[in-house]
């Protein structure tokens, strides 16, 4: 056995590196929050070989005094952590002192730095050993460059995906920072070409643009809502942009990028079933809170936190989103003209008192890459993006935090309140094709139904009236229903016999994989008992917690799909128009319960386009 | 084919074999009525995949002629068309022709159709009905077993047996029971000529049975009823009715009625009825929770509460009470079902607590009973 021996230095960094330094990504990760952190506004990352040939960041924030450059590459070491106390009230992004020395440690690193503009300093490490202090042009920021990632250590670099890959990562945390620092201008090339250039507005809505595309942007609504202990707002994407995955969403808190699924989850409830079933809505939330509700110090990547009173958060948002939506008409349509107009959702001005980035320094000039360029970004479009989303008037400030309008419970309160004014244009019906589109016209064009999905809907509001009792009550069965369950499953039940119990539903062991409902509460639709009762242990197992509105709803949208006509079922005009009149005073007519759109919509513009009647 | 027919006759007949088409049939021309014509009469027959029916219209029917037949022969005819055409004629009798493209002429006063039929020959055949057990039972007591029974049967095709009305023979008595699961039916009947058969786990849709009570004339004395494996054959003068059997052992209901009671009580039906009737008015087609308790040893007291609506308390004197003080939930809207179907004035109720199912039955009669599974709260 060897004896126990303190770590050198370089050692025990290129295990720490382990932990910090996972691929690329991670690298301009740190160094990007080590500019955020410094006050920058502009900011410029470049990259070769998908970062592994090497990483550059450029910024123009506070810089290193030089007496202190090569303290910066002790591990632990911080400028922005003096005491315990801080370590709960985090506000900026970097507090370990653990990033820089780490990446060293694994690289060879070239930083320079000038905190004054009028001297600067250049030093260079190689494995974490520093190989020169020389002096640097005195140009106002931080310049850090790292190459040969994971030279000496070549396990890491072995599990290192393509290049395409590793790019994709970066671009994705280079994407996450523009939507939580608008106002901070980005700017992300690889091997020269430009990924993405945000102009340091302060407009998320145009950040948001650049990253998804124009028609995402467009269908955005914005929202903020605040309670005494948060305070949030940022964009929610259209349904009808839905996308295949999680990683839309974008929660910043602090300023800080973090995953939460716990806030997916409402963001997701909020489009209650607006949503086709696996399908996530782009959406960026900010959230402002005091430091000392989070927790950041829980993951070695920054990007999980602890948050005290989250439930509280997730309300908040849910019914924030909820109320976005329940105003909203959303009927997918094809693109339509640049000239229509918005609908304003408040009285406030875009363009009233912007507040300037937390900057130290503000506006020095040592770059001339940012905005407004007349190079067009990489969809081509941003002329005409500026042109629409400057006349958005509920485009906001990010980082300005106002006095927010609406709390959560009114908001809610509001949806309630509101006169069933149905949301749906008013219709006349044309004919019917294939036996399953109702066809329909009014002056704002050409309409679609879908006549399963608008009965389906019908339904589905019905019979989750019908079952939204909130009585505690269970039918004992006369004749118990037997299902049979997997191992695994009854040994679930097993265990869960109580909780079930205690939300009416009494299972007994008959045998084997056999077991018994001997009662269910009085809501389980008749004949539907064994699939709710189903749904339910699945909503037990999903969520470790049962929230009998989500089985309702599930059974619900089940008794829906039954009941509703068939596709292909021919309808007398009287029958389509009386369809449509019981569709349209509908709460959530807009889609059927599995999400799909219920109505198209072809603008006059639109198909006199198609017919080149106009040309655009 | 060709003859001229009682235009009335005719209208009824085909709405009575119209119950046993589907405009959902499987096989198409199941979608259209098999019409023969024989020398002394014509035949309609209808058939989906759960009963067939077969009218014959005689051409003599005492001293009224219903048909007046030049020539024999077959069509199948679509049904849809063809029963609203008939229908609306304007004369009192109606001549079809039958031409050798399978175009049927129907002609009657100033008015011409010319439809074309299928072949006849495409048209299933009425499964044979081998040798089953064979009895007969008066139409009016075939109706009332129906009638008392079919009501109870669940909807829902998950259990597709409990779509079904058992019926079990023994000892010259006919036993006919239904359940959804959260009541249950039975009426039992004697069988004076039932020939000493015996049967058990025959099990009649509930939906067959009630369209055969639907068209069986009231004229008609007796119904004879053959059961064999996996049909049932309803045989009246002009009709013959088949329908399927359910698949499947239907759940063993004798052990479900409680043989010991705790509180026993006796009501007027009529009050008992209207009271719970109105209590029902403010659940909403909800839940139909309906609470019972005895106040004292002459009055009952039901009460609904719909938290979103209001609470309504109805009180309901009891003509005897004996046993255990009561507190109950049920299902109100049960209870009227069966309320309707029981004919006597006074009903008796036998209660075994607040936990298990409870019998409801005429007071005078014993023929009949219905029981109830409690609604608890968890
Ligand atoms: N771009 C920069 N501009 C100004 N100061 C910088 C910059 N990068 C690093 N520093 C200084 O160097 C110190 C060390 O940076 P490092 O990233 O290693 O630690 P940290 O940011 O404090 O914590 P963490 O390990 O959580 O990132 C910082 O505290 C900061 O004072
Ligand atoms: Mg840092």
């Amino acid at each position: 056995m060897n004896p126990i021996k303190k770590l050198d230095a370089s050692l025990s960094n290129k295990i720490a590196a382990g932990e910090v330094v996972e691929r690329p990504a991670s690298v301009v990760k740190e160094l990007v929050e080590n500019a955020v952190d410094a006050g920058s506004t502009k900011i410029r990352i470049a990259v070769a070989e998908g970062g592994l040939q090497s990483i550059s960041v450029l910024d123009n924030g506070a810089g290193i005094r030089l007496d202190e450059l090569e303290a910066a590459f002790s591990r632990h070491a911080t400028s922005k952590i003096q005491s315990d106390r801080d370590l709960f009230r985090i506000r900026t992004l970097g507090f370990r002192g653990e990033a820089l020395p780490s990446i060293a440690s694994v690289s060879r690193l070239t930083l320079m730095t000038s905190p004054d503009g009028a001297e600067g300093g250049k030093i260079v490490l190689h494995g974490g050993e520093i190989q020169s202090r020389t002096q640097s042009p005195p140009k106002q920021g931080t310049e850090v460059i790292v190459e040969d990632l994971f030279y000496n250590t070549p396990a890491r670099l072995k599990y290192l995906k393509t290049i395409h890959t590793e790019l994709g990562h970066i671009s994705d945390s280079i994407n996450r920072f523009a939507m939580a620092h608008p106002e901070i201008a980005f700017e992300l090339t690889h091997d020269e070409r430009t990924l993405l250039k945000t102009s340091g507005s302060s407009k998320l809505l145009q950040v948001l643009q650049q990253i998804y595309g124009l028609q995402a942007a467009r269908g955005m609504r914005r929202f903020e809502a605040e309670t005494d202990d948060f305070t949030i707002e940022g964009y929610a994407g259209s349904p009808v942009d839905a996308r295949a995955s999680r990683s839309y969403l974008t929660f910043v808190f602090n300023g800080r990028y973090v995953r939460s699924i716990p806030l997916a989850k409402a963001v997701q409830a909020g489009y209650d079933q607006l949503l086709p079933i696996g399908k996530y809505p782009i959406c960026c939330v900010h959230v402002t809170l005091h430091p000392l509700l989070m927790d950041v110090n829980v993951h070695p990547s920054k990007l999980e936190i602890r948050l005290s009173k989250e439930k509280e958060l997730q309300h908040l948002l849910e019914e924030t989103i909820r109320g976005v939506w329940n105003k909203e008409a959303v009927i997918p349509s094809m693109q339509e003209p640049f000239s229509r107009e918005e609908p304003t959702v408040s009285g406030d001005n875009a363009s009233s008192s912007r507040e300037k980035a937390p900057s130290g320094k503000s506006e020095a000039t040592s770059f001339d890459f940012f905005y407004p360029s007349e190079e067009t970004s990489r969809n081509g479009t941003t002329e005409a993006v500026r042109e629409t989303i400057r006349s958005q008037p509920e485009t906001q400030d990010i980082p300005e935090r106002r006095a927010a309008a609406a709390s959560p419970d009114r908001s809610s309160a509001e949806v309630q309140e509101e006169p069933a004014v149905s949301r749906v244009p008013e219709l006349h019906v044309i004919g019917q094709f294939h036996g399953t589109y109702i066809l329909a016209q009014n002056d704002d064009g050409f309409f679609m139904i879908d006549q399963h999905a608008a009965q389906e809907r019908i339904n589905f509001e019905y019979f989750l009236d019908k079952l939204s009792s909130p009585s505690r009550e269970m039918q004992d069965l006369l004749v118990p229903i037997t299902m049979e369950l997997s191992g695994s499953d009854a040994a679930f039940i097993d265990e869960n016999k109580e909780v079930l119990a205690e939300a009416g539903l009494v299972l007994e062991h008959f045998g084997g994989p056999v077991y018994r409902i001997r009662s269910c509460p009085v809501w389980f639709p008749e004949g539907m008992e064994k699939e709710t009762a189903e749904e339910l242990m699945m909503e037990l197992k999903q969520h470790q917690d049962l929230r009998l509105e989500r089985v309702r709803e599930d059974a619900a949208a089940m008794m829906a799909c039954k009941a509703a006509v068939k596709a292909n079922h021919h309808l007398q005009n009287r029958d389509m128009e009386g369809l449509i009149r019981e569709w349209s005073s509908c709460r959530q007519p807009f889609t059927c319960p599995h999400g799909r759109p219920v109505m198209i919509h072809y603008s006059v513009y639109e198909i006199e386009k198609m017919f080149k009647r106009v040309m655009n | 084919m060709k003859f001229t027919i009682q235009r009335d006759v005719f209208v009824q007949n085909i709405q009575h074999v119209s119950k046993a088409i589907s405009s959902r049939a499987t096989l198409p021309i199941l979608t259209g009525i098999k019409i023969v014509a024989f020398d002394d009469g014509i035949t309609l027959t209808g058939s989906d995949s759960d009963i067939s029916i077969e009218a014959f219209i005689p051409a003599e029917d005492g001293d009224n002629s219903n048909v007046d037949i030049e020539r024999p022969g077959a069509v199948v005819l679509q049904a849809k068309y063809f029963a609203d055409i008939i229908k609306k004629l304007p004369e009192s009798t109606v001549e079809l022709t039958l031409n050798d493209q399978m175009v049927t002429k129907i002609r009657s006063g100033s008015s011409e159709f010319n439809l074309n039929g299928q072949d006849p020959d495409d048209f299933p055949r009425l499964p044979e009905v081998e040798e089953g057990s064979q009895f007969t039972l008066k139409t009016d007591l075939l109706k009332a077993l129906i009638k008392q029974t079919a009501f109870a049967v669940s909807t829902a095709e998950t259990r597709p047996i409990l779509t079904g009305i058992h019926w079990g023979m023994e000892s010259e008595k006919l036993m006919c029971t239904a359940t959804d699961s959260h009541r249950l039916a039975m009426r039992e009947a004697g069988v004076e000529e039932s020939g000493d058969v015996e049967f058990t786990n025959v099990v009649i849709p509930g939906k067959s049975l009630t369209e055969l009570s639907k068209i069986l004339d009231d004229s008609e004395e007796t119904v004879d009823v053959t059961v064999t494996d996996n049909q049932v054959l309803f045989k009246a003068t002009n009709l013959l009715f088949l329908s399927r059997l359910l698949d499947g052992n239907y759940p063993a209901t004798k052990n479900m009625i409680p043989s010991q009671s705790k509180t026993n009580i006796q009501v007027p039906a009529k009050q008992l009825m209207a009271a719970i009737e109105r209590a029902l008015l403010l659940s909403d087609g909800k839940n139909n929770v309906v609470n019972l308790k005895s106040l004292n040893e002459n009055e009952l007291e039901i009460t609904s509460v719909t938290p979103e609506v209001g609470k309504v308390t109805e009180s309901v004197s009891c003509d005897a009470f004996e046993g255990e003080e009561l507190r109950i939930s049920f299902n109100g809207k049960n209870i009227i079902d069966a309320l309707r179907v029981i004919e006597s004035q006074d009903v008796a109720i036998q209660f075994t607590g607040a936990m298990s199912p409870f019998i409801m039955r005429p007071a005078d009669r014993d023929y009949m009973l219905h029981l109830f599974s409690p609604v608890r709260t968890y």
